[in-house]
């Protein structure tokens, strides 16, 4: 009979207990009530989601890992994780979930409340900035092009106020504030 | 045809500064179908899929209020960018199926005298012409048809999916392609994304992706690419250049905006098409146009 080698350590797949006191019960409610959260519990962990993300082998988190996090309340890990912020909102996970959990939009609620709680990567606060100020995120610089092109130098019927407008009264502007 | 469509044309902001020939082959092939694109008024930035993940209801009543605005002179919305047409197309689908934040926006857009009802569709430019104007008329006008040579299509993320809100199908820019006398190629990767989108967050990740794909593209025999919006432009043409230094490889695959292509099979020039701008260099497009 063959000896086995005396295991060296735990399995590699194997990580840190988690903290049953520190568990979030809400939070799945949080999510499922947000919008296109409503097929959340239906996961049943076939992790099809992270087979479908082309990057998931650089995250921490797997996709899958995420949507069952979630379910376990864990809300401090999701929301402080770097992955939702990397995801490339490419709707591939989403759109092969064999039980229609829109996994691409429940990483957009969570970026959301991640924000609310000012947990933002700088760069992006840097956006919301650009959209508050300027109204747009690409302001037309070489309006020669335009005529070259035998376009009006300005874009026909542009307003930048109107996102401007929105943004002063909404949580862009706290963003932003809160960012300087 | 016996009645001349007309679309509220929604410009969004990257088209307009970025790519003004992308704009300009966009509207001189409109022109070419009888199409009647008209710049909507008292609109801007659709604030992209970054407004999405700060400030989700900012991001809704913007773009409600845009369809909002369509809607008051009843024709759909076509737009040349895959960031506007996801945004909208996102925002018209939740919106229609979502009683209490149609009520929230409503009550926001009400100041403006605007109300969003849903009575007219958020369309992207290359979906208008497959399904308003078809192939065979589209055939019709090919005077210059390219000559088989392999066109590698990226058709983009927010273009595609979530398929259930898009609805798009991949085939429809296939078909446009072949309508021009080029040959689709077929890659493995052809659903993955350009990278763009996380450019502000990693930008060696945002590289890696595009290089991918051009990588994916080029071995299996593309001597051109297409793309339907100006993010994806940026990606796979204008990072192409950097390729040299970060990866040591060069591609010189030209990339062209699909109106560009269109446009010269149809007998335009190639000022016409600002082929120029394009940042590798594209004018090897021309010694595949025949007739």
């Amino acid at each position: 009979m063959a000896e086995t080698k005396e295991p060296a350590g735990p399995p590699v797949t194997l990580t840190e207990p988690i903290e049953m006191s520190k568990l979030d019960v809400k939070f799945r409610e949080e999510i499922h009530s947000m919008p296109n959260g409503e097929e959340l519990s239906a996961c049943f962990a076939c992790s099809t989601c992270t087979a479908a993300c082309p990057i998931a082998n650089i995250w921490k988190y797997k996709p899958h890992q995420l949507i069952r996090m979630i379910l376990l309340g864990m809300r401090d890990e999701v929301l402080s994780s770097d992955e939702i912020w990397l995801c490339l909102t490419c709707f591939q996970c989403q759109e092969r979930c064999p039980q229609k959990v829109r996994v691409t939009d429940i990483f957009f609620d969570c970026k959301n409340l991640a924000a609310e709680e000012g947990k933002i990567p700088a760069n992006i606060i840097g956006l919301a900035k650009e959209l508050l100020e300027k109204g747009q995120l690409y302001t037309v610089t070489a309006d020669w092009e335009r005529e070259d092109m035998g376009l009006e130098p300005e874009v026909p019927g542009l307003s930048v106020d109107a996102l401007k407008n929105i943004l002063k009264e909404t949580r862009t502007n706290k963003i932003v504030d809160s960012g300087e | 045809m016996s009645e001349m469509p007309v679309y509220n044309l929604y410009m969004g902001c990257s088209v307009p500064a970025n790519y003004p020939n992308y704009e300009a082959a966009m509207i001189k092939v409109a022109e070419a179908f009888d199409i009647q694109l008209e710049y909507m008024e008292g609109v801007g930035c659709c604030g992209s899929p970054n407004l999405r993940s700060i400030d989700y209801m900012a991001w809704l009543t913007v773009n409600a209020r845009t369809l909002a605005i369509a809607e008051k002179n009843g024709h759909d919305i076509v737009t040349p960018c895959n960031g506007c047409f996801g945004s909208l197309k996102d925002v018209y689908h939740f919106l229609k199926h979502d009683a209490n934040h149609r009520k929230q926006v409503n009550t926001i857009l009400k100041k403006e005298g605007l109300e969003f009802k849903g009575t007219i569709t958020p369309r992207h430019f290359v979906e208008a012409l497959y399904t308003d104007i078809g192939i065979t008329e589209i055939q019709k006008k090919v005077t210059k048809p390219l000559d088989g040579v392999g066109i590698a299509i990226h058709y983009g993320c927010h273009l595609l999916r979530p398929a259930d809100v898009t609805e798009f199908k991949r085939e429809y820019l296939n078909e446009l392609i072949e309508a021009t006398g080029a040959k689709v190629i077929e890659y493995p990767i052809w659903k993955q994304c350009c990278g763009a989108t996380v450019l502000p967050v990693d930008e060696n990740l945002g590289i890696r992706l595009a290089r991918d794909k051009l990588k994916s593209m080029k071995e299996n025999g593309a001597e051109f690419v297409t793309v339907v919006c100006p993010a994806c432009g940026n990606q796979l043409d204008l990072q192409q250049l950097g390729l040299k230094e970060s990866y040591g490889e060069e591609y010189n695959l030209p990339v062209l905006l699909y109106p560009q292509i269109l446009g010269l099979a149809i007998g335009m020039d190639e000022e016409e098409v600002g082929l120029s701008m394009n940042r590798v260099p594209a004018a090897p497009i021309l010694d595949h146009l025949s007739g």
